[in-house]
């Protein structure tokens, strides 16, 4: 009971947060919010195509047969790896979406990077059909079973993509909560059974990887009752691996989910739940109708920006699109409407029949994803500005919770400084440039958005720490820092390693209790800039992989921080500059410097390589100047060789960054990422 | 009016109409009525009007392969040193020969041109007898005439000649030498495999000497494995001892796909370090300039007067011809590297015969590739870039961009700008824009590495230049405008 307590007071601090993010995103750029879009990829298209004509064979689906009362919507939820995208797989197959066998596994994960990694990045929605036999209220009344239309949203586990977790809520009635047999209740499953606690969802706890020598479900269950207050005899038992407890699963979905609760007699309301940019048939949206119905042909309009468009093409992804013509109350499909850019799809708009728009009440929408870090990011070669631009531009259309402003830097040129909800998703940012636009870049170190507060009163958000001044005419009268609440989960005897990590981290404890006899569950304000870069690492590391940890974003608080300066031969490396704690500028300008010895090469002059608070010099290393470098013999023939050797030296000075007469290895602003 | 003058240095010359060209004195020292124009997508047709002066011949007979050689040689075996009857050398030099004879002429449009230098490299070409020495000569006379004060340069390792055979080469006309003795020590020598001992260097300068050869090298290696510094100052004592009129020292290179290239890594034990090798290169600069031999070029050092004439030809990017095995010629602007296997390049010389390849060419030159060869080239020597005729030929705008990225340079020592009468500029003074100005007296009329220390990093301040001519976007419409 204690615990229920817990959940609604989270709730309630949690209000507070979201009156804070409002606050915030006021101060971040309208971009962010307004081009929330899904990732298309051409291999994925492929497989839409192909698949599209094998089933043009397939009679048309009629949704009519699917009023409200047959149709049921739910996430699935839970800690990273649980196991959420193989049960996905295992429902498509049961329900004879895709065929058994056939397929990648984690059939839904269709990122490159998804697949290279083995995580879930993006949501995926699936309509399935299934008939529901079992159901003892149908069969008892001596109906005819049902069928049922069923649309499961798979979401990533991890923190930094906790938002595509939100989003799809929005679209649901209910959730799977799934978790593991065998580590039971982690971090991000208290997370995610908050946030479906208050969206109001029905929640079925799903005990997955029972197959596991090491499962324990009894443990898994009186977990979920101390913790969630959920009724262990409405736990679900299944191995996604072998099958095992599957058939319970969509019976559990129809009986204890609620149809999705929209009038199927009123005008059209549809919420966007996403879109994404296709190169062949272009903006295709995501929809979730809420009331009424969506025809093909049918004009619409959009809340947000009164542009109104035709309803051309209409249907559900099943798994891949597959037209229907017609979207009825409570149906979640696509719609694609000759939008120009994904910019016009707003995500969280609603759209209306454009002749009934007038007298129509939007949707709540969904709150903005809040960007915790931002870093610059560079074409690795200059002259690359174009084709990163592009790249960006693309990839933004898929992945709009980036944030994205033009930079300049003197050190690495033209790029832009962008915002990311998290490291993991600034990592896979940067690979999906990479892998699917060719785009080689240049990252800086991220840094969280510090507030400056000068004796005039004025304030400045700091997203990028060169934006500082080093020595400013005003005097800094107050600095404050983002703070996080964090979530860690551990076994037992890690408790002191852990503690010592997070005062180290400057960590302030708010909760301490144990999940069961061997788990502890705590619960820590912490300056976000501490958890940013390697501290799930070490977490982990120290806890020998054991740990789970989560978190939200919380207040601004005031801090001792200093910005660090590095500086080549004199002159500050904008692209290099930090914001630190007072009490860290000595270690972490010692280290920096040391790296960076390490990687810059030896140059025709000495180079001193200096860390500097203001004027104040704090650390300081030498790169003593090359020698030699001379090829003695060239005659004739060899020429042409000698020449070749030149060039090479040539193009690998072009890489190079230049910052006054010392030149900067790419490698170097890799490296330093690495020191936090 | 100073202003202009500064930036782009163009706009003050451009009212004088001056046709970009390709500067034939990059080409050769004599003018020619025939100044093509550069076309517009950086290539020429220019230099086809010169005749090479200059024929450099391999011949790649060795006893026995150097531990750090990568030439291309044929090892006839440790005992060989008469050769007389040897098979391979006799019919080595009937495919040499048929080459030449194959050869196209390069035909000047005003004269002909007899040959000025012949350089007999290698391989050794001591090994090869007299007789056959004579018969290359004769064909080389016969198909392009041999002036009678050209230089005739000839590869002599210890060991493989006596009096008798060093008189024949001078009477068929060998004169300069060219001796290969690399080290002093009895034990570096064996190390890097050379087939001579220290005996028999001692006996090598004796002969060149009795026999009167006026004109004579000793050549040197530095940073050999396990020399010592006091090895390597005994061997520039020695050599300055025997007094020749030449010094070339070479720095060890460590190729791919030798013993050494294998054995070792540069820059770790048993080789020296970058910090002793720079050291090995300094000291070579002061004794032998000690001993007043001029450091003329980066490997190269001479008695007033004594220049290498053959690699001048080299250095100025002047056109050669080259016969032999993996011989590499420039003629009508083609840099033409001949097969490295004898018989493929056996195989070469009959298409050569038969007219299905050309060693020559008459195709496009590409501006930028001349731009990089004549400042890789020239900056190798003491004389530096011309920056007159390098304006001429190339247009001002890459004139001043070189200035700009040297500047830093000259105030670090590394470079030396130098006036008219090649009196080196003042740091003080290198803002002056003045000096920038062609016109002025003042100018700046060359650049040139200082020495040692921009020699010693002379890859690092030419591939400056590269990055230089390879970002040089605007000579089009500089030639353009100046048309
Ligand atoms: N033994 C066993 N392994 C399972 C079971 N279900 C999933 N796995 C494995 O657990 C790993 C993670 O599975 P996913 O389905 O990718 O997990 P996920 O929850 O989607 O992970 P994220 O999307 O990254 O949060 C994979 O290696 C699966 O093969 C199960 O029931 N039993
Ligand atoms: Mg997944």
């Amino acid at each position: 009971m204690g615990y229920l307590r817990k959940a609604s007071k989270t709730l309630n601090q949690s209000n507070c947060i979201s009156l804070l993010f409002n606050f915030n995103f006021n101060l971040t750029p309208l971009t962010s919010r307004i081009t929330h879009q899904r990732f298309s990829l051409t291999r994925a298209l492929f497989c839409t195509q192909s698949r599209q004509n094998s089933t043009k064979e397939k009679p048309i689906i009629d949704l009519s047969q699917y009023p409200p009362e047959l149709v049921r919507n739910f996430s699935i939820i839970a800690h990273v790896d649980h196991g959420k995208s193989t049960l996905a797989d295992r429902l498509l197959e049961l329900t004879g979406t895709i065929k058994k066998g056939l397929g990648q596994p984690q059939y839904l994960d269709k990122l490159q990077v998804e697949r290279e990694r083995g995580i879930t990045v993006k949501a995926q929605t699936a309509t399935m059909f299934y008939k529901n036999i079992i159901n003892g209220v149908d069969c008892s009344d001596g109906k005819e079973p049902h069928n049922y239309l069923l649309n499961l949203i798979d979401t990533p586990g991890h923190v930094d993509f906790s938002y595509e977790v939100s989003r799809s809520l929005a679209a649901c009635q209910g959730v799977l909560l799934v978790v593991d047999a065998a580590q039971g209740v982690q971090a991000q499953t208290v997370a995610n059974f908050y946030l479906a606690f208050e969206s109001n969802l029905s929640i079925i706890p799903v005990i997955n990887k029972i197959d596991q020598p090491t499962a324990d479900p009894d443990r898994v269950k009186s977990q979920l009752k101390s913790m969630f207050d959920l009724d262990p005899s409405d736990a679900l038992l299944t191995s996604a691996k072998t099958g095992m407890g599957l058939e319970h699963v969509l019976p559990a979905v129809i009986e204890r989910i609620p149809p999705p609760p929209g009038k199927s007699d009123s005008s059209l309301r549809m919420l966007l739940l996403d879109s994404y940019f296709d190169e062949y048939r272009g903006v295709i949206c995501h929809v979730a109708v809420v009331d009424g119905a969506l025809r093909k042909g049918d004009k619409i309009s959009s809340a947000a920006t009164g542009k109104s468009y035709e309803a051309l093409d209409i249907g559900i992804m099943h798994p891949e699109l597959t037209p229907t013509g017609i979207l009825f109350t409570g149906q979640v499909g696509y719609v694609i409407s000759g939008m120009r850019s994904t910019k016009e799809a707003r995500i969280g708009d609603t759209i209306y029949h454009s002749r009934s728009a007038m007298d129509m009440e939007p949707l709540p929408g969904f709150k903005a994803a809040k960007h915790m870090v931002f870093s610059g990011l560079f074409p690795a070669d200059g002259s690359d500005f174009e084709l990163l631009n592009h790249a960006i531009e693309k990839l933004t259309c898929n992945d709009a919770s980036v944030s994205v402003a033009k930079e300049t830097s003197t050190a690495l040129g033209l790029g832009f400084r962008c915002g990311f909800l998290g490291l993991l998703h600034m990592d896979v940012f940067h690979q999906r440039l990479e892998q699917e636009y060719g785009a080689h870049i240049i990252s800086t170190v991220p840094t969280v958005p510090y507030i400056y507060e000068y004796a005039d009163g004025s304030k400045l958000e700091v997203q990028n720490p060169a934006a500082l001044p080093s020595n400013p005419k005003q005097r800094v009268v107050a600095c404050w820092e983002p703070t996080v609440i964090a979530t860690i989960v551990i076994p037992s005897e890690y408790v002191g390693a852990v503690i010592t990590l997070v005062s180290e981290r400057r960590g302030e404890q708010l909760e301490y209790s144990f999940i069961d006899s061997q788990r502890v569950f705590m619960k820590y304000r912490l300056p976000l800039r501490e958890i940013v870069i390697d501290f799930y690492n070490e977490l982990k590391s120290i806890t020998s992989g054991y740990a789970s940890f989560d978190y939200e974003d919380s207040d601004y608080q005031a801090s001792d921080l200093v910005k660090l300066d590095i500086l080549l031969n004199g002159q500050p490396v904008d692209a290099m500059a930090t914001i630190v704690h007072n009490s860290k500028a000595y270690r972490v300008g010692r280290e920096l410097v040391e790296k960076l010895k390490k990687v810059i090469d030896r140059q025709m002059f000495e180079i001193s390589v200096q860390a500097a608070i203001g004027s104040k010099i704090i650390a300081r290393e030498t790169i003593t100047a090359m020698r030699k470098n001379v090829l003695a013999k060239c005659y004739g023939g060899d020429i042409t060789r000698k020449r070749k050797l030149l060039e090479k030296q040539k193009e690998g000075k072009k890489r190079m960054k230049r910052v006054g007469s010392v030149d900067i290895p790419q490698e170097a602003f890799h490296e330093l990422l690495k020191v936090s | 009016m100073l202003k202009s003058a500064f930036t782009p240095i163009y706009w003050v010359l451009s009212p004088k109409p001056k046709s970009p060209k390709i500067s034939q004195h990059f080409i050769t020292n004599t003018f020619s009525n025939s100044t093509p124009h550069v076309r517009q997508n950086s290539s020429s047709k220019q230099n086809l009007t010169i005749t090479p002066s200059s024929a450099y011949i391999h011949l790649p007979f060795c006893r026995k392969r150097c531990h750090y050689c990568d030439f291309p040689i044929v090892a006839l075996g440790s005992a060989s040193t008469q050769t007389h009857d040897d098979p391979r050398v006799i019919n080595y030099i009937q495919w040499l020969c048929r080459e030449i004879n194959a050869t196209k002429v390069e035909e000047n449009l005003d004269s002909e041109t007899p040959l000025q230098t012949v350089f007999f490299g290698g391989g050794t070409p001591s090994l090869v007898p007299p007789s056959m020495v004579s018969s290359v000569l004769e064909t080389l006379k016969m198909k392009f005439g041999l002036s009678e004060s050209a230089e005739i340069s000839m590869e002599m390792d210890p060991g493989t000649f006596d009096y008798r055979k060093m008189q024949d080469m001078m009477l068929l006309g060998v004169n300069r030498v060219s001796l290969g003795v690399q080290a002093f020590q009895e034990k570096l020598l064996k190390s890097c495999g050379r087939a001579h001992g220290l005996e028999e260097v001692h006996e090598a300068i004796d002969i060149v000497k009795k026999c009167g050869v006026e004109n004579w090298s000793i050549d040197l290696i530095a940073s050999l494995p396990h020399q010592t510094s006091d090895m390597w100052e005994e061997s520039l004592r020695l050599a300055i001892e025997a007094q020749p009129t030449h010094v070339s020292v070479y720095d060890l290179q460590i190729e791919q796909g030798t013993k050494f290239g294998r054995l070792y890594a540069p820059g770790e034990f048993p080789l020296p370090s970058e910090t002793q090798s720079a050291d090995f290169y300094k000291m070579a600069s002061r004794m032998l300039c000690d001993a007043s031999y001029n450091h003329y070029e980066i490997s190269s050092y001479c008695k007033k007067g004594y220049e290498c004439r053959h690699n001048f030809t080299y250095w100025k990017n002047k056109p050669f011809y080259a016969f032999g095995l993996g011989s590499t010629s420039f003629v009508g602007g083609l840099r033409f590297a001949r097969p490295r296997k004898l018989n493929e390049y056996m195989k070469f010389v009959e298409n050569l015969e038969n007219g299905s390849v050309n060693s020559s060419s008459d195709d496009d030159v590409n501006t930028k590739d001349t731009a990089l060869d004549v400042v890789m080239l020239s900056l190798r020597t003491a004389r530096g870039l011309d920056l007159k005729r390098f304006q001429e030929s190339f247009g001002s705008s890459l004139v001043y961009s070189l200035f700009e990225v040297y500047k830093p340079y000259v105030e670090s020592g590394h470079m030396v700008f130098l006036d008219v009468q090649r009196r080196a500029i003042r740091i003080e003074d290198i803002n002056n824009s003045l000096l920038y100005d062609i016109n002025s007296e003042r100018r700046v009329a060359y650049m040139r590495l200082s020495d040692p220390n921009g020699f010693l990093l002379s890859n690092e301040l030419i591939a400056l230049a590269f990055g230089v001519i390879d970002s040089w976007k605007d000579y089009p419409s500089a030639l353009q405008e100046a048309t």
